[in-house]
């Protein structure tokens, strides 16, 4: 240890905090939300066009995939709680979203049709939608959390597990979808409650307002989230909760708020991604989509893509996405091969592609060794002499 | 009344299966501190075993297996059965071997993915054509449709007839003799005593000498038998078997598990008694209030007991070390 | 030793001048008594040693005092504020600050913060200012920042406040636990066996280190020790503790010559006595 015991010098090392205006702190504040925005509406014009349905379905599909996984990862991956129930939070939002849409289409427009174009009045009551979903879904999330603070790993896995399994089993009862607004009015107790919402055979007939433009917009507004939690000191007490819940509480983190705020946070963007999935063309919304398989998906991407790395996540939810459209032919084999990722990511490198790392931390293995080398104080010296 | 009668008689041929396959999550659980998601699809494993074996033998003894009418005398499922337990103890052992004892030393959630893998690994390579496919099958009958019992007893619309049958009364009783055996096992037993001394300290075990590695293979092999059996009684109680990714299997194993954990996970006790709990709540919540809702209330039971007593009925509670 | 002049015997201060005051405290643990009837008056800016045998309940205080398990009796106050029934999180905020015999830093996280952690106590962001950026969230982080740089120059750590936290030597990693605990600007400070596994060299430094650390950030210190030297030569006053019990307090040479704290000592620790 240093010799001279604790170094008395003055320090002019120490940085200095760095001042914003007001215009520079909303500059701040607001530019990759303004960035991403941009992106997402000339992918919205451009892209459609270029690449043509199939592939813009891809990447559809992609981007709602990294909204759930990277939503997931803040659970599972920043805080350390192990979830098997996120796509409860999907189904929740996706149909307290479609609710929305298409009853509210059904009284504010007599039919459950899309109305308007872009950005038109139908997409701002499906984009309402789409964070009421969020919403419930946080609801939801809160309540999930409570179990954790007392449960610890694969126990807190079971109760998500099981949550999910009853909220797929509860809408299975949910009553026929209602689609005339002379039926709706007329429509008695019975026919309202349970939800109608369709049953076993999913909410039909909903308008399919899902583009481009929101799913990118929405997964902007993830990634900034989840970005921007990541470097603050939420993230580090989520982080530290991870790492070492009873450590964590020493140091004044209230472990308990964390997690749920956690769950809370995860669920809100499961939610808003459940309005997304919803209302996808080509997609049905059905009680199979709380179960625990759609879970286990997005567990699968926070697996694969490190646990903690954001970037390596939204990496893992476009090849796991992407993947499966390339494997169509061999669909037999697709859970078995995804299996064998499982389990060979577990035995090789169980801290997924980043482990904690962002992808542009990445350095070849030769480049970081010397990198620490050079940094790496003689040995029994002060590191900062 | 008769509507009692018939539910508890169900409640408790389901309860014993929910109890021989919990057996095997508390007893990893108990020892190796993670839940062995696959030790579902051992069960799943040891009926569809069951069905292609009875599918192939019957006819060999001249007899039509779709005949409901014609069955085997009773060696013939007993044969079934022990194959079944041996064939699945070996796989139940290569599986510990290939993907769990590598990762003792890992993270928990890292072995408990890992389990999830294997699950999904045998699931899916059971839906395989030249498996066992991936469309559902209808197990051939093993046991005559005798009935042991029929007695009237008063219900709400007159009298109504109750009947206690073969096969229910073949789960009890395979059941409780296979729990007697573990029972015995495990506290009668020097094999049995090395499980509970690893189970209780896994580190200490090692340094007295007790051969870990294959007390924890025992373990397996011997959880993958249970399973096995209450996969070919299930198999005798349910004849429609379900392709072996289907949901019901999942959730058979989740509320094999949620009874593990009901009961105390790691007490072997404790988990027959969590199988019988989750069985009455199951069967008579789902006869008295609504079928629809069955599996609800299992786990808003497992919710409600792991929020109040998380260490379940019988468990005790561990103070973690800090 | 550095020290040669063995330091004042100091009488047992007032309860009005202690800082923490710990009156009777008591945990059992299935009917068996882990701890009972733990008395301790800590002055502001006191440095004070916790000996015992192993297993003589000393890091059960710890837990005791920071919350980790509620008192079944007794009475523990900070100041003026009552701490029995408190979170351990709570207690933390309240300005009791630990750290682990075996070390418990956050490997995840890097050397910086690890020390930044703390921050959070004192800078309270929302949810809402953390995801907006807001002027006073800045401000705050670049603060939590910048203490942070100053308490790891101050331990030479400053250049190191990138890398894992666990790439850190062993010695270097107890260093680092002191530090975390320190920025959460503790008034007591609770150290569980710091010389564990460091060299007699380091151990010098330590002690000095330990002094200059109550003198500099005026907290006071209470000290689970193996190494007898150690304790001897910086505590003012020592509590010996044995099956659960408190079974002598005073100053280090009244320790030394009490013929029960020799009692409870002989066969194990002897030697370093």
């Amino acid at each position: 240890m240093t010799q001279q015991g604790l170094a008395t010098a003055p320090l002019e090392s120490a940085r200095p905090p760095r001042e914003r205006g007001l215009v520079g702190t909303v500059v701040n504040s607001a530019w990759p939300v303004a960035v991403g925005l941009t992106v997402a509406a000339m992918m919205h014009v451009m892209l459609p066009t270029t690449i043509g349905p199939f592939y813009t379905r891809i990447v559809i599909d992609s981007g709602i995939a990294i909204i759930l996984a990277v939503s997931l990862n803040i659970v599972n991956g920043m805080t350390g709680q192990f979830s098997l129930g996120h796509a409860a939070f999907l189904a929740l939002g996706g149909y307290t979203a479609g609710m929305i849409t298409f009853y509210g289409s059904l009284l504010l427009w007599n039919s459950p049709a899309k109305q308007g174009g872009f950005l038109g009045s139908g997409e701002w009551l499906f984009a309402f939608a789409c964070l009421m979903g969020g919403i419930v879904a946080t609801l939801a999330g809160y309540v999930v959390g409570l179990p954790s603070l007392r449960l610890r790993g694969d126990y807190l896995a079971i109760v998500t597990l099981g949550f999910g399994e009853i909220l797929r089993v509860i809408l299975q009862q949910t009553r026929p979808v209602i689609d005339s607004v002379e039926k709706l009015k007329n429509a008695g107790a019975a026919q309202l409650w349970p939800p109608p919402v369709g049953g076993a055979v999913g909410f039909n007939g909903l308008p399919k307002y899902t583009n481009l433009f929101w799913v990118y917009a929405f997964a902007t507004f993830m990634l900034v989230v989840a970005f921007r939690l990541k470097r603050s000191s939420l993230g580090r007490a989520m982080i530290s909760v991870r790492e070492d819940e009873f450590a964590a509480q020493a140091m004044g983190v209230n472990v308990a708020r964390i997690k749920v705020l956690a769950f809370m946070i995860a669920a809100f963007f499961a939610g808003l991604a459940g309005g997304l999935y919803a209302h996808e063309s080509g997609l049905i919304m059905s009680p199979r989509d709380a179960g625990f398989q759609r879970s286990l998906d997005y567990v699968l991407m926070t697996v694969l893509g490190g646990r903690g790395s954001i970037s390596g996540v939204m990496l893992a939810a476009i090849i796991l996405t992407v993947m499966p459209e390339a494997l169509r032919d061999f669909d037999q084999y697709r859970l078995i091969v995804y299996a064998l990722l499982l389990i060979g990511m577990m035995l090789l490198r169980p801290q997924g592609l980043f482990g904690i790392h962002e992808v542009w931390d990445w350095r070849p293995r030769w480049r970081s060794r010397a990198a620490t080398t050079r940094s790496m104080p003689a040995k029994g010296g002060r590191p900062n002499a | 009344m008769a509507d009692f009668a018939q539910t508890l008689m169900t409640a408790l041929a389901v309860g014993s299966l929910y109890a021989l396959i919990a057996l095997g999550y508390t007893m990893v659980y108990g020892i190796l501190k993670f839940i062995n998601f696959a030790h579902s699809d051992i069960v799943v494993l040891g009926a569809w075993l069951s069905f292609t074996m009875a599918q192939r033998l019957l006819p060999m003894l001249g007899l039509d297996p779709h005949n409901p009418a014609t069955t085997p005398p009773l060696w013939v499922g007993e044969v079934i059965l022990l194959a079944s337990m041996a064939f699945c103890s070996l796989i139940g052992f290569a599986i510990e071997r290939l993907a769990y004892k590598p990762l003792r030393k890992a993270p928990r959630l890292n072995v408990l993915i890992t389990a999830i893998g294997v699950s999904l690994l045998l699931q899916n390579v059971g839906q395989l054509n030249f498996v066992f496919g991936p469309s559902p099958q209808k197990m051939p009958a093993l046991l005559p449709t005798w009935e042991l019992l029929r007695v009237s007893l008063p219900s709400a619309n007159g009298n109504r007839d109750v009947v206690v049958g073969l096969v229910d009364v073949v789960i009890i009783v395979t059941s409780a003799v296979l729990m007697i055996a573990l029972e015995y096992l495990v506290f009668r037993t020097k094999t049995g005593t090395a499980m509970r001394a690893v189970s209780f300290d896994i580190d200490a075990s090692a340094l007295m000498g007790i051969p870990v590695d294959r007390v924890v293979s025992f373990t397996f092999v011997l959880g993958s038998a249970l399973a096995a059996a209450a996969g070919f009684l299930y198999a005798l109680k349910y004849p429609g078997l379900n392709q072996p990714a289907h949901a019901t299997w999942v959730l058979l194993g989740l509320k094999a598990f949620v009874a593990a954990v009901i009961g105390g996970i790691g007490n072997v006790r404790g988990a027959v008694l969590g199988g019988f709990v989750i069985a009455f709540v199951e069967q008579f919540g789902a006869f008295y209030l609504s079928s629809n809702y069955r599996d609800v209330y299992v786990f808003a039971l497992l919710i409600a007991i792991l929020l109040v007593r998380p260490s379940g009925l019988l468990g005790s509670t561990v103070r973690e070390k800090v | 030793m550095h020290n040669s002049q063995p330091p004042a015997p100091s009488p047992q201060p007032p309860a009005a001048s202690s800082l923490l005051a710990v009156e009777n405290i008591g945990i059992s643990f299935g009917g068996l008594k882990a701890v009972e009837g733990f008395s301790v008056r800590l002055p502001a800016g006191g440095l004070y040693g916790l000996i015992g045998p192993n297993g003589a309940g000393k890091t059960t205080v710890f837990n005791l005092l920071t919350g980790v398990y509620p008192a079944t009796t007794g009475r523990i106050s900070l100041d003026t504020q009552n701490l029995n029934g408190l979170k351990p999180h709570e207690v933390a905020a309240a300005g009791i600050a630990r750290t682990f015999q075996n070390i418990r830093l956050f490997p995840g996280l890097n050397v910086l913060d690890n020390v930044q952690l703390a921050g959070q106590l004192r800078a309270r962001e929302g949810l809402a200012s953390t995801l907006l950026r807001t002027r006073r969230y800045a401000h705050e982080e670049s603060e939590i920042r910048r203490k942070a740089f100053e308490l790891l120059d101050l331990f030479g750590l400053q250049a190191r406040a990138e890398e894992p936290a666990d790439s850190l030597s062993y010695g270097y990693q107890r260093y680092l636990e002191i530090v975390r605990a320190l920025a959460a600007e503790p008034k007591v400070l609770l150290l569980d066996e710091p010389a564990a596994g460091l060299n007699s060299q380091e151990k010098i430094e330590l002690a000095k280190s330990i002094r200059q650390i109550r003198d500099r950030f005026g907290v006071a210190i209470l000290l689970i020790e193996h190494d007898m030297g150690l304790v001897m030569e910086i505590c003012e006053q020592i509590t010996v503790l044995d099956h659960g019990v408190i079974i002598a307090h005073g100053s280090p040479p009244e320790i030394q010559n009490d013929p029960k704290v020799i009692a409870a000592y002989l066969g194990s620790d002897v030697g370093a006595v």
